[in-house]
């Protein structure tokens, strides 16, 4: 194996870190294609971005109070979701300012926190494992409440489902029926919440809205049934994690030898392959017909 | 009431002239500070183990104050503030570790410009590489008496009039030293090819001098340090140290942590494997060489009798 020609580098069907970051990278990537379809069709891909950066103030604090990122991540999220809530995100207009309002204050928390994770926490690294994830450092403890949070949002948008569809496509019509939309509109943000928190540990704060809206916006590339594309971008979310995870396994055997490159960069990179990808397969059925 | 225009001109620039007072009283206090002369030399040591053996040479004619001293938090991230650099610029004499571990240091004396003010830097002084993997420099032997005899030549020239003083100090670290370096070469008789984990390069140089193998890989132990994530590989090489009982103790730094470092640490204790608590900074109680005792008496205590000293 001297020339690092292999499809699975040695040790990857052994290896703990990479079982626990294939169970829940599947689970993430389950939950964000099934969201993230409503993301994209409910144009609220900012209010996403917003939620994933806002997930950094939970992340520090989680450090700082020494405890695990995911709760830090989900308790923040949540309380944010409420607020953008609160402040207005309901209205198409203006929707974005209440976002921008409440990601510009709990940014500064951030910077606060992590400020003090540094200068008087232990938590060596922490800003960087907070933006950009660490699946193959998560304890295999956390599983289940991974899996328990997957599940919950996904049973959550299958109960929200027909009304959410309606208040999504048309809001007036799903009201003129007497579908209750603000409440609808507020469920849908708690499992944008969780999808965004569950991400973050993946691949990281930041990239967390990539994993979130790629291969959603890829998927409805190819198809406009929300249903289909959910599945399309199930597909993808978990292709992509899973390429990724080899590929980063496999890049320990790689210059600089002996370190492997962050996996973050490898799903993230193949979702924008995914997405490119997409573009081409509409471009030639739009051509054929 | 109507205020005259000349109170509210006064009231206004009132505080504006307390401003130039302590601006005024700051630089007064500085440059009295470094100069050195009469009063005690005013001294800085970037981590609080340099500034011990500032305070065990310089003794009663240097004013001392460490940066760094907390044992919870980690060096390798720290933020000066101002009050430091007040410090820091104020000083005549700086001990800094070098090899970018305190690298705030050089841009805050910088900042503060002083023909006047003696630095050490510790990776100069022993005449290291920039390149250098391994920045723990003061769990090398040969280390602080080389800062020490450095330091005895700065305060004689700041004080002349004290300089049989600062030589009779440095006899005395010496020979306090001496126990620690004798310890070191009988445990590499007693135990040798003994073999432990690590997690983080922090004590590589004292495993080195006391001749015990450091079996974790220097990615793994880099990647820790430098807080990015190691390699699967990498976590399960480490696991396999002591799930196969390969190391005889586990040298675990107590200032660098973080939830694979202490999966590890369970790891460890679930298959009895002893752990050494090490640090990035003197914990509070001990002077240097106290403190390199009692490190490699819990090396010993691991090694010879399987026993734990987590946290000196």
């Amino acid at each position: 194996m001297s020339a690092g020609l292999f499809v699975f580098a040695p040790g990857f069907f052994d290896n703990e870190a990479v079982h626990v970051a294939l169970a829940v990278g599947t689970a993430v990537a389950i939950v964000t294609a099934v969201v993230g379809v409503f993301t994209v069709m409910r144009g609220q891909s900012f209010a996403g971005e917003s939620l994933g950066d806002i997930g950094t103030t939970g992340g520090a604090a989680a450090s700082l109070l020494g405890v695990g990122p995911l709760a830090g991540f989900v308790a923040i999220d949540v309380l944010a979701a409420a607020a953008m809530e609160l402040v207005g995100v309901q209205r198409v207009r203006g929707r974005d300012l209440a976002t921008g309002v409440v990601l510009g204050a709990a940014i500064g928390l951030a910077a606060l926190f992590l400020y003090l994770d540094t200068t008087q926490g232990s938590g060596n690294g922490s800003t960087v494992t907070i933006l950009f994830g660490s699946i193959f450092a998560i304890s295999s403890a956390t599983i289940p409440a991974v899996v328990a949070l997957a599940a919950l949002s996904v049973a959550l948008i299958a109960i929200l489902y027909r009304p959410l569809l309606l208040a999504t496509v048309s809001p007036e019509i799903a009201a003129a029926r007497g579908i209750p939309v603000r409440l609808v509109g507020a469920l849908y943000l708690l499992t944008l919440a969780l999808a965004t928190a569950l991400a973050a540990i993946t691949i990281g704060t930041i990239l967390s809205t990539a994993l979130l809206i790629g291969p959603a916006a890829a998927a409805l590339r190819l198809t406009t049934r929300p249903l289909r594309a959910m599945l399309v971008a199930t597909a993808i979310g978990i292709a992509a994690v899973w390429v990724g995870v080899v590929l980063a396994y496999d890049s320990y055997h790689w210059p600089p030898q002996e370190h492997g490159w962050p996996v973050s960069f490898f799903v993230v990179a193949l979702i924008f392959l995914g997405y490119l990808a997409s573009g081409l397969v509409k471009w030639r059925q739009e051509r054929e017909a | 009431m109507p205020v005259p225009r000349h109170r509210l001109i006064a009231t206004a620039l009132a505080p504006l002239a307390a401003l130039g007072l302590l601006v005024a009283g700051c630089g007064g206090g500085s440059s009295t500070a470094a100069s050195g002369a009469g009063g005690k030399i005013t001294a800085v040591g970037a981590e609080n183990e340099y500034a011990n053996v500032i305070e065990q040479i310089g003794g009663k004619y240097v004013e001392v104050s460490a940066i760094e001293s907390d044992p919870n938090t980690d060096p390798h991230t720290f933020e000066a503030s101002p009050s430091v650099a007040q410090s820091v610029g104020a000083a005549a004499v700086l001990v800094e570790n070098g090899l970018g571990y305190d690298s705030y240091m050089e841009k805050i004396a910088s900042a503060s410009p002083s023909s006047s003010r003696k630095v050490i830097n510790v990776q100069k002084l022993l005449g290291l590489p920039g390149s250098t993997s391994n920045p723990h420099l003061w769990y090398k032997p040969e280390t602080m008496p080389a800062v020490a005899r450095q330091l005895v030549a700065d305060f004689s020239e700041l004080q002349p009039a004290h300089k049989a003083y600062f030589e009779a100090n440095l006899k005395k670290f010496e020979a306090a030293l001496e126990p620690w370096v004798k310890g070191l070469e009988e445990f590499s008789t007693k135990h040798p090819g003994a073999a432990v984990a690590t997690v983080e390069p922090v004590a590589d140089y004292l495993l080195e001098a006391a001749g015990i193998k450091n079996l974790t890989p220097v990615s793994m132990q880099v990647s820790i340090m430098n807080g990015t994530d190691p390699a699967p590989q990498a976590i399960a090489l480490e696991e396999a140290l002591f799930t196969e009982k390969k190391a005889a103790a586990f040298v675990y730094n107590q200032q660098v942590t973080g939830p694979i470092t202490e999966k590890f640490l369970a790891t460890a204790k679930e298959n009895g494997v002893p752990v050494v608590g090490v640090y990035e900074t003197m914990p509070p109680g001990y002077t240097y060489q106290r403190w390199m005792e009692a490190e490699l008496k819990a090396l010993e205590e691991a090694v010879a009798h399987g026993k734990s000293t987590e946290s000196l």
